[in-house]
């Protein structure tokens, strides 16, 4: 990306913003930060700004775009929808050309590209979640064949806390007779990190990986319990398969009454992750999911959908600033908090490590449980 | 004093990490919500009131421009640095420091957004009055600077009825308090004269605020008209009437088609103009004045009126008039907008002649604003990017406000003048007016530090 591609993509959308700032209140980085380099009319206007050569790309600006969650609350409160999300990923791009950006970046897409995912680890280690399940069937859900795959992604299969997700995941639809299969070693990270580093330019490997798999296996549906995984299979995977995050494959196994249900007796309230509702339009199915559970209680916080609050954990913030990202999911855990609710449930393995975790730093006592796991545990 | 050695003084006074200057910071705070543009030299996020008082006695001491602003969304160039100085954003002082039931009052810090005190109080059923259209991100301090209205202000006054008292910063540094919880005070009305002008006066730091009880019960209805004139007779006549309801705000077709694509606001495409009118008060009598406002719109050749039947649907009807300004760029990419004020009974007369000249200058003109208070808000609509195309536009929002001076109006009935409108000012203002105005702005600010370059003509 440079100056000229950038001009193309985005000139026209940054002069649409007219800064009336309706924006500012929805971006958790600037109300955490409460300056205008963090506001996503800011962001706006030096995107305007280096492309009219009133800004040269420098080290200032980068702290601005790669402080933004890529949560897109901005464009769901801008009346000409202005999409700054994307506006910043391109400036990202622009940014890695001229060299200025976190170098923590070059580790990430480094251990992308070697290992095939975020964490550094040997990627025949991706079924280790595994080992939660007791009495897994002979095949550990890995098959040459299958109709259905099921892509885990690198937080769900290395981070401790995530694990419980593909194991719950995974019963459910044993449980449920769904003919289906993992990728263990040969599912590779979707690539949705280099979009956020500013380096998509890196992920055809990956893409072209993936979908041979599919190919080869033969599957009709992917399915994903990561919204970002499932976001970027949306927009950037040319596969024949069809492609349904959980919440919507797992009310497709309701609605054919292959999953019976005992009560929760249980107050819930639901986060919506940004990929999977404001930037993928999946609102309902999660809160289907979860009126199919008997007992189950569900207390809407009071901003939710298209405007609910980024947990922080958006947008590669973490790895950059941990301590803001953390800031920000203070943010969240008040508006949780607020509802009265006793457990806090998502469909994201991203917002469950980053909201789970900074309760857990500040002991603040919250429950937090994936889509998966509560419904899980409903099973009868 | 070298800029190095001011910086490290202000740094010194709030804090390293509450002092910005880096390129980036300050071509970012040089705008606000209009065309203008400038360049801080400085920006300072103030923790205190103590903390703005050490500024600006620096400020003074070293002849530095100082502009305090909020979220940055007023309208006419206010708060841009036109002459560079130090950008005092007050983003660190939102507290909320006390809701005073019984006396009827809150005390904010000037950061507080608008719609959070409105949100908090509403809980406890109470309102604090202004709305203006960027109440959900606009500050209490920025309402207090530009005086601002908004569709309810039509009922329960603008900014200034609702100010009751200010701890203010003045020129060099004194801290002092203007007004207080008593609903009346001695001497000459000097919060009446800070309201309003555009931090050139004094800087708040406190503010005491009126608040009322919430309105018992709300009507809101949604008139549709075949043509604008009828739309505004309709206006008129309810006044006439004698009766105040608490909005009359008007939109006409341009706006609705903006509206629409951003929002599903319900708004009719095929309709000339729609007004939105809410009354609200006491339970008991409320329907007697619904049938009342009926009448007068069906003898005005209303189309067709709905009435907002819950609360949701209400909200809706709001939201899209609100972000109406933010809409219109999907029309073109940027708007100016008129903030004139006319005598009702003048606005069928001038609306025709604002889109006469459009008409002439070739130039796409929305119209949608307070319709009860006369309060136009013609938005014209044009690229400024295309420096012909500004100039026009620019060209033309001058004529659009001449034509409200010569109705017997005004330039700004809510914007402010901060630099977009300082060459109109001689529309309603003699010289000696204006030199008038120059006497007060010298007795309180004999350096012209504060806010320099503003509300009034050199």
């Amino acid at each position: 990306m440079n100056l000229v591609k950038l001009r193309k993509f985005t000139y026209e959308e940054v002069t649409r913003c007219n800064r009336c700032g309706f924006c500012l209140p929805s971006c958790p980085i600037y109300l955490v930060k409460g300056i205008e380099s963090a506001t996503p009319r800011g962001r706006n206007a030096i995107t305007r700004a280096v492309i009219e050569g009133r800004l040269q790309w420098s080290g200032e600006v980068e702290k601005s775009i790669f402080s933004c969650l890529g949560c897109g609350a901005c464009t769901a409160n801008c009346f000409p929808a202005i999409k700054t999300r994307d506006i910043v990923f391109r400036d990202r791009e622009c940014l890695v050309s001229e060299g200025i950006y976190p170098k923590i970046a070059d580790r990430l897409a480094q251990y992308i590209l070697e290992e095939g995912n975020i964490s550094n680890e040997n990627n025949e280690e991706r079924a280790e979640w595994q080992e939660l399940i007791k009495g897994i069937p002979e095949h550990y859900f890995e098959k040459e064949k299958a109709d259905v795959i099921y892509f885990v992604g690198c937080v769900a299969s290395f981070f401790p806390l995530a694990q419980k997700i593909p194991a719950s995941m995974a019963m459910v639809m044993e449980k449920a007779g769904v003919d289906f299969t993992v990728l263990g070693g040969q599912e590779w990270c979707c690539g949705y990190p280099l979009i956020g580093a500013g380096m998509p330019d890196k992920m055809d490997a990956l893409i072209k990986h993936n979908v041979e798999v599919v190919e080869r296996i033969g599957a009709t549906k992917v399915v994903f319990t990561c919204p970002s995984c499932y976001h970027t299979w949306k927009h950037f995977y040319p596969s024949g398969a069809e492609y349904l995050s959980a919440s919507e494959f797992l009310v497709e196994l309701l609605r054919e009454g292959n999953l019976e249900l005992k009560p929760l007796d249980v107050k819930v309230t639901y986060h919506d992750p940004c990929d999977l509702g404001r930037n993928t339009g999946v609102y309902e199915p999660p809160r289907k999911v979860l009126s199919s559970i008997p007992g189950v209680e569900l207390v809407e916080m009071e901003k939710n959908r298209q405007l609910t609050t980024c947990c922080g954990g958006g947008g590669n913030l973490e790895m950059v600033e941990p301590e803001l990202s953390g800031k920000v999911a203070d943010l969240k855990i008040a508006e949780i908090q607020a509802t009265g609710a006793d457990v806090v449930v998502s469909s994201c393995q991203q917002c469950l490590r980053t909201i789970a975790g900074r309760a857990r730093r500040r002991k603040i006592p919250l429950i937090v449980k994936d889509i998966t796991e509560l419904l899980a545990e409903a099973m009868v | 004093m070298e800029r190095e050695e001011a910086i490290r003084k202000l740094q010194e006074s709030v804090g390293e990490e509450n002092v910005l200057f880096s390129d980036v910071d300050l071509t970012l705070y040089g705008y606000d919500a209009s065309l203008e543009k400038g360049r801080a030299d400085a920006v300072v996020l103030p923790g205190s009131t103590d903390q703005v008082s050490l500024v600006v006695r620096l400020a003074y001491q070293e002849g530095i421009p100082i502009i305090a602003r909020g979220s940055g969304t007023n309208l006419s160039g206010g708060t841009v640095p036109v002459r560079g100085g130090i950008v005092l954003h007050f983003s660190r002082m939102n507290k909320i420091l006390e809701v005073d039931i019984p006396n009827r009052t809150v005390t904010v810090e000037p950061g507080v957004i608008t719609l959070d005190l409105q949100t908090m109080l509403l809980k406890q059923g109470f309102l604090y009055a202004p709305d203006p259209a960027s109440q959900k991100v606009s500050t209490l301090g920025g309402n207090v600077g530009e005086n601002s209205g908004g569709p309810h202000c039509l009922k329960y006054g603008v900014t200034t009825n609702h100010v009751l008292g200010a701890e203010v910063v003045l020129y060099d540094g004194t801290v002092t308090w203007i007004g207080g919880k008593n609903p009346d005070n001695p001497g000459y009305d000097l919060m009446g004269l800070i309201v309003g002008s555009e931090g050139t006066l004094a800087i708040a730091t406190k503010i005491i605020l009126r608040i009322i009880r919430a309105p018992e019960a709300i009507k809101t209805m949604l008139a549709i008209y075949d043509s604008i004139e009828d739309a505004s007779n309709t206006v008129s006549a309810i006044i006439a009437e004698g009766i105040v309801p608490a909005t009359l705000e008007m939109m006409d077709h341009v706006v609705m088609e903006a509206v629409e694509k951003s929002v599903q606001a319900g708004y009719p495409l095929d309709a000339a103009a729609v007004l939105i009118i809410e009354l609200d008060g006491l339970k008991d009598g409320l329907d007697r004045q619904a049938a009342k406002v009926l009448e007068i719109c069906k003898r005005h050749n209303v189309r067709e009126i709905q009435l907002a039947r819950d609360e949701a649907e209400r909200a809706r009807l709001w939201a899209g008039r609100k972000g109406a300004f933010g809409a219109v760029t999907r029309l073109r990419p940027c708007y100016m907008v008129c903030d004139g004020t006319v005598p009702r009974t003048k606005l069928p007369e001038v609306l025709n002649q604002v889109m006469e000249v459009g008409k002439k200058y070739g130039l796409l003109i929305g119209n949608v604003f307070h319709a009860g208070d006369g309060n136009l808000h013609p938005l014209i609509l044009f690229d400024e990017r295309d420096e012909a195309e500004k100039n026009t536009a620019m060209k033309a929002a001058s004529e659009i406000l001449k034509i409200c001076a010569d109705a017997g109006g005004t330039i700004s009935g809510e914007h402010g003048i901060g630099i977009e409108k300082l060459r109109e000012m001689n529309f309603i203002f003699t010289e000696d007016d204006l030199e008038t105005m120059r006497k007060i702005k010298r007795a309180m600010d004999p350096k012209d530090v504060l806010n320099p370059g503003k509300v009034i003509p050199n």
